[in-house]
C-alpha cells in the first residue's frame, strides 16, 4: 500500500517528479509486490547529463549522441557535426537498426540496461526532437515488453520509459479525458445545411470517449499496464506524421505477433512445424480495448494515410488481417467492426477499378480552344 | 477536305486541332514540335487557325499533354506569361461587376451586351486557367508535386478574382466550369504528394468552405477524401477558423470530429438519394464510430440505409455487432436469428459465433448457443479452419451454463462433462489462448476439482502477466475454497498492489472476508474501514467520464460492507458499533433477510 499512496501523491507536472518517485518506490519497495515490477535505482539523475533548461537543443542533442557512442558500436561522426543532429538521429538507419537490434536482446530491458537509460534520460531532455527519438523506438519497446512480461524477467527499464511517456502524456492533457461530439445532423453545421425541422431544442450531440482521464502512476501495475501502454501508443500517434517509417512498420509487425493469429495459407499448417508461425503465435497478449484502440487508430494511419509507401501499406494489410482473425477469436463485437471495415477498406484500395482519376482531362482526337 | 481517303485510312491516328471554325491536322505540327521548333508549331497554328499568341500556346500545349508528351507541354506553357495573362482579366471583371450592379434595372440592349462581353471574358479566362491546370497536371506527372500545387493555386486563386461573390449558379460557361472543379479537386492532392499535409488540409477546407459551384458527385468525392485525410493522416491542424461559420451552425473542434461530421453528411446524401451509394463511406464511418464507442450512432445509420444498397444479412449482421458491442444483446440476438435463419445465410461464421457468445451469457439461452456453436464448429474449415477452436471455446461455455439449468442431476452431470470436453478440444487447437484457459481454471472450481482449478488459475495470472483483475481473483478464491487462507490472502495483497485504487473494491471485500475467516477480525475491521471509505469517495466523484475498465462486472456495494462490519462487531461483542452498522445498513436496504440474521442474533 505504501507504494500506491506515494505514486498518486506525486506531482505529476514535472517529468523530473516521476523520475524521483520510481527511485523512491524502489528504496522503499511495497511488501508483497513482485520483484519484477521495480524501477532500478540507476535511473537517478547522474552528473553526466547536462541540466536538460541551461542548454540549447542541439548542444544537448549533441551530448545525447556522444553518451549514445558509448552504448553502441559505432556511431557516424557525421552525426554529431550534424547541423541538426536530433534529426538526423532520428532517421540514421544505422543507429537505429543497432538500437533496435540491442531492445531486441534477449537479456535487454533490464533496470540496469544501458540503453533504456540512455532512451529514459533522451525524454526527459526538454527538446521535442530529441523525444521524437525515443517515440520512434516505442514499437519496439513496447512490442518487447508486452510479449515477455509473462515470462517473470525485470523489465524495469522498458517499464521506465514507458511510465515516462505515460507522465508526459498525463502532464500534456491535466489528467483530462479526450473526447469528440458525435454531431447530429438535424443542426446545420459548416458542412451542410439542415432543413428547418420540427425540433427546435438543443441539439443532441453524442459525447464520446476517446481517452478516459489520467491518473498518474509511479509504478507499472500489471492491471494498469495495457492502459498505459495503450497511453503512451496515444502520444506515439500524435507525431506520427513525423515519425519515419521503420518505426511504424515495427509496429506493424508487433501487431500480428501481439495478435497470435497466423493468417492460414492453405494447408501448410497441417504439419504444424510451420516455425515462423508458431514464433509469431508465442507472443500472443492479451488486447484489451484500452491497448488495441490505440493500435487500431495507428495501423488505420499506416494502412490509409497520405503516406505513399509500398512496404508500410503492406505491413499494415497484413497486421489488419491479423488483428481481425484475432477479433474473432475474442468475439469482441467492436473490434470486430473496426478491424472488418479496415479490411474491407484495404480491399477496395487495392482494387484499381477504385482508382479512377477525375481530375485527368479526358482523351480526345479533335483538340479544341 | 479533299483527301479525305487518307484521312478515313489514318482515321485511328490522325487527330485535330480545331478553332475559329477550321480544323487542321495534328501531324505536321507534331513534326514541328518533335523538332524542337515551338515558334514554327505555334506560327502555323496562329496562320492556320487565325488565333493569337496565346491561343496559339495554349493550344500546342495541350496537344502536347494529349500525346503524352509533359516535358514538352510545360516547355510550351513556359512560353506563355499566364500570370500576366490573368491579370489582365481582372480589371474587365471589376468593371464587369460594377456594371452589373448599375445595370440591374436598366435595358435589355445593355444586359446583352454585357452578356457578350461575359462569355467573350470567360473563354479566354476559360483558355488560360486550363493552360495552367494543364501545367499543373504535367509537373504531377514529373513528380514535381510542389511546383504543381503552386500552378493549381494560381488558378484558384485567379478564378476567385474573377468572381469574387462566389461562381454563380448555371452562368458559368461548362468548359470553365470543369477546370475550376478539376483544380479544386487536384490541389488537396497535389500537396499530399508533396508530402505538405498542413496545406493539404486548408486546401480542403478551402474546396469545402467556399462557393465554386461543384456538382454532387465532386463535392462528395473531396468530401470523403478529406474525411480519410482527417481520419489517418495522423496531423492534428486544429478546427476550421470560426470564420467560416454561418451564424449557429456547429463548427467541429477536432480532426475527429470533423471527420464524423463529413461522413454523417455523405451518408445523408446517399440516403436522399443524391449521390451514389458508396460502401467505403460506410466503412470508413464504422471504422471511426466504433474506435469512439459510438456503435448506437453506427446503429443509426446502418438502419436509416434503403433497402437494396446492403445485403439485408449483411445489415443484420453489422447491426447485431453494433447492438452487442453497445450491450444490447438481446436486440442483437433477434437480428442474427432472422439472418441465420436457413433460407438466409445460415452459415455465417461472424454472425453464428457472436450468437453463440450472447447465448453462452444467459443459462436460458444456452441451449439455443448450444446449437449455434456446433453449427460454427461445422462450417469452421478451409480458410476459416482456425475458428474452429472459437467454435468449441463456444460449445463449452453453452454446455457449461446450460448445465447450470438442467433439471436432473444426469442430465447436469452429463452436459457438465461434455462442457469440459470441449474445452479440452479448444485449448488443444490454441494453447496460448488466455481466455480458455481462465475458463477451464472456472469450469473445474465450479465443479469442486480444486486441484484443477488452481493449476489453470494460476497459468492464467502467469500467461496475461497478472494484467487481468478475474485472474486474481479467481486464484485467491481457489485457494480460499482449499482452506489455504493464509496463501489467498498473499494473491489478495499482490493483486491489490498492482490494482490503482479506484479498482480495489472486490479485492478489499474479497480480503476482509479471508481475515475473518483466519480470525482476525481486528484486521478485518481495518479492511472494511477501508474499503468503506473508497466506495463513499467512488459515490460521490464518478462522473460521466470514468471509466472502469476491469471492475464493471462486480461493483461493491455500501450495504455490503455495512453489514460485514456489522457481524464483525457482533463477534467481537461491540453491541454499540454493531448498532451503529445495521442502522446504516438499514437505511440502504429496508428489508434484507441477511440483516434480520445479524439482528437476530444481535
Amino acid at each position: 500500500m505504501s507504494g500506491s499512496s506515494s505514486s498518486s501523491s506525486s506531482d505529476p507536472d514535472s517529468p523530473r517528479a516521476t523520475r524521483v518517485t520510481a527511485v523512491k518506490t524502489s528504496e522503499t519497495p511495497p511488501s508483497t509486490s513482485a520483484p519484477d515490477f521495480q524501477p532500478s535505482p540507476t535511473f537517478a539523475p547522474t552528473s553526466e547529463t547536462p541540466p536538460p533548461s541551461s542548454a540549447s537543443s542541439s548542444s544537448v542533442a549533441r551530448s545525447s549522441i556522444q553518451s549514445l557512442s558509448s552504448i553502441l558500436s559505432s556511431v557516424p561522426s557525421s552525426l554529431a557535426s550534424s547541423p541538426n543532429p536530433s534529426f538526423s538521429l532520428l532517421h540514421d538507419p544505422i543507429i537505429s537498426s543497432q538500437i533496435s537490434s540491442l531492445l531486441r536482446h534477449p537479456d535487454s530491458g533490464s533496470g540496469d540496461h544501458n540503453l533504456c537509460r540512455w532512451l529514459y534520460d533522451t525524454f526527459h531532455s526538454t527538446d521535442p526532437q530529441l523525444q521524437l527519438v525515443v517515440l520512434r523506438f516505442l514499437p519496439i519497446i513496447a512490442g518487447v515488453y508486452l510479449t515477455r512480461v509473462s515470462r517473470r524477467k525485470s523489465l524495469a527499464g522498458f517499464e521506465a520509459i514507458l511510465l515516462a511517456l505515460y507522465a508526459h502524456e498525463t502532464t500534456a492533457r491535466r489528467g483530462q479525458p479526450v473526447t469528440v461530439h458525435v454531431p447530429d445532423l438535424s443542426h446545420s453545421s459548416i458542412y451542410h445545411e439542415a432543413k428547418p425541422s420540427t425540433k427546435t431544442n438543443a441539439t443532441e450531440l453524442n459525447l464520446a470517449v476517446i481517452s478516459s482521464s489520467l491518473e498518474p502512476h509511479g509504478t507499472m501495475r500489471s492491471t494498469k499496464r495495457a492502459r498505459i501502454v495503450g497511453v503512451a501508443l496515444e502520444l506515439y500517434y500524435s507525431k506520427i506524421s513525423q515519425l519515419p517509417v521503420t518505426s511504424k512498420i515495427e509496429f506493424c509487425e508487433f501487431c500480428e505477433i501481439w495478435a497470435g493469429q497466423e493468417i492460414s495459407n492453405h494447408g501448410d499448417d497441417n504439419n504444424g512445424s510451420n516455425a515462423a508461425n508458431k514464433e509469431k503465435r508465442k507472443g500472443r497478449i492479451p488486447l484489451a480495448w484500452e491497448l488495441l484502440q490505440p493500435t487500431l487508430r495507428i495501423i488505420g494511419h499506416c494502412l490509409l494515410g497520405p503516406h505513399r509507401n509500398k512496404e508500410l501499406y503492406d505491413a499494415a494489410s497484413s497486421a489488419t488481417k491479423s488483428l481481425y482473425a484475432r477479433s474473432l477469436h475474442d468475439i469482441d463485437a467492436k473490434a470486430i467492426l473496426a478491424t472488418s471495415s479496415l479490411l474491407r477498406l484495404q480491399k477496395m484500395a487495392s482494387d484499381p477499378k477504385n482508382n479512377v482519376g477525375y481530375t485527368e482531362i479526358p482523351k480526345v482526337n479533335v483538340i479544341t480552344l | 477536305m479533299a483527301d479525305a481517303d487518307s484521312q478515313s485510312q489514318e482515321c485511328e491516328t490522325v487527330r485535330e486541332l480545331c478553332a475559329n471554325g477550321v480544323c487542321i491536322k495534328t501531324t505536321e505540327v507534331e513534326a514541328k514540335l518533335d523538332e524542337g521548333n515551338i515558334q514554327e508549331a505555334e506560327s502555323s497554328l496562329r496562320e492556320g487557325l487565325s488565333l493569337n499568341f496565346e491561343e496559339a500556346r495554349a493550344l500546342l500545349g495541350k496537344l502536347e499533354y494529349h500525346r503524352g508528351n509533359v516535358e514538352g507541354a510545360l516547355r510550351v506553357f513556359d512560353g506563355i506569361d499566364l500570370q500576366a495573362a490573368i491579370q489582365r482579366l481582372q480589371p474587365s471583371t471589376n468593371e464587369n461587376s460594377n456594371s452589373s450592379a448599375v445595370s440591374s434595372s436598366s435595358s435589355t440592349s445593355s444586359k446583352r451586351g454585357r452578356g457578350t462581353r461575359d462569355s467573350q471574358h470567360q473563354h479566354a479566362a476559360s483558355l488560360v486557367l486550363e493552360g495552367v491546370y494543364l501545367k499543373a497536371k504535367s509537373l504531377q506527372k514529373l513528380s514535381r508535386f510542389s511546383e504543381a500545387a503552386q500552378n493549381c493555386t494560381n488558378v484558384l486563386d485567379a478564378v476567385g478574382r474573377i468572381f469574387p461573390q462566389g461562381i454563380p449558379e448555371g452562368q458559368v460557361e461548362n468548359r470553365l466550369q470543369e477546370t475550376i472543379s478539376q483544380a479544386v479537386e487536384l490541389l488537396p492532392e497535389l500537396w499530399k504528394l508533396a508530402g505538405n499535409y498542413q496545406e493539404a488540409m486548408s486546401a480542403y477546407r478551402r474546396a469545402l468552405l467556399q462557393s465554386w459551384n461543384l456538382d454532387n458527385a465532386c463535392c462528395a468525392r473531396i468530401q470523403k477524401a478529406f474525411a480519410v485525410f482527417l481520419l489517418h493522416s495522423g496531423l492534428e491542424a486544429g478546427p476550421p477558423s470560426l470564420g467560416a461559420q454561418v451564424d449557429g451552425a456547429y463548427v467541429p473542434k477536432n480532426n475527429l470530429e470533423e471527420a464524423i461530421l463529413l461522413l454523417m453528411v455523405l451518408m445523408r446524401k446517399i440516403h436522399q438519394g443524391t449521390i451514389q451509394w458508396d460502401p467505403s463511406v460506410m466503412d470508413h464511418l464504422m471504422y471511426a464510430l466504433s474506435l469512439c464507442n459510438q456503435t448506437p450512432v453506427l446503429s443509426k445509420q446502418l438502419e436509416e440505409l434503403k433497402p437494396g444498397v446492403l445485403h439485408r444479412t449483411e445489415r443484420w449482421n453489422a447491426l447485431a455487432l453494433s447492438y452487442s458491442a453497445a450491450g444490447q444483446n438481446k436486440a442483437a440476438l433477434n437480428l442474427l436469428r432472422k439472418s441465420l435463419h436457413k433460407h438466409e445465410r445460415p452459415d455465417d461464421l461472424t454472425a453464428l459465433l457472436l450468437a453463440a457468445k450472447i447465448c453462452s451469457e444467459d443459462s436460458h439461452l444456452a441451449a439455443e448457443g448450444v446449437g449455434y456453436a456446433q453449427r460454427a464448429i461445422n462450417n469452421a474449415h478451409g480458410e476459416d479452419a482456425h475458428l474452429k477452436g472459437v467454435g468449441l471455446r463456444m460449445l463449452g461455455l453453452c454446455l457449461g451454463k446450460q448445465a447450470k439449468v438442467s433439471s436432473s442431476d444426469f442430465e447436469r452431470s452429463r452436459l457438465q462433462s461434455e462442457a469440459l470436453k470441449s474445452l479440452d478440444a479448444a485449448i488443444s487447437l490454441e494453447q496460448d489462448n488466455a481466455d480458455i484457459i481462465f475458463e477451464l481454471g472456472l469450469h473445474y472450481a465450479e465443479q469442486r476439482n480444486l486441484k484443477a482449478a488452481l493449476s489453470y488459475a494460476k497459468k492464467y495470472v502467469d500467461l496475461t502477466g497478472g494484467s487481468v483483475l478475474k485472474g486474481w481473483r479467481l486464484l485467491a478464491l481457489v485457494l480460499s475454497a482449499q482452506q489455504r487462507f493464509s496463501e489467498a490472502q498473499v494473491v489478495t495483497d499482490a493483486a491489490l498492489d498492482e490494482t490503482a485504487k479506484w479498482e480495489q473494491g472486490p479485492l478489499l471485500r474479497l480480503k476482509a472476508k479471508l481475515e475473518t475467516s483466519q480470525s482476525r477480525p481486528m484486521d478485518a475491521i481495518q479492511t472494511y474501514r477501508y474499503l468503506l471509505a473508497l466506495v463513499q469517495a467512488q459515490r460521490k466523484s464518478f462522473g460521466p467520464l470514468k471509466i472502469d475498465f476491469q471492475v464493471d462486472d462486480d461493483k461493491v456495494n455500501e450495504f455490503e460492507v455495512w453489514h460485514g462490519l456489522a457481524n464483525l462487531y457482533s463477534s467481537l461483542s461491540h453491541w454499540k458499533d454493531v448498532e451503529v452498522c445495521l442502522k446504516k445498513a438499514r437505511e440502504m436496504k429496508q428489508y434484507s433477510a441477511e440483516l434480520l440474521h445479524t439482528e437476530g442474533k444481535f
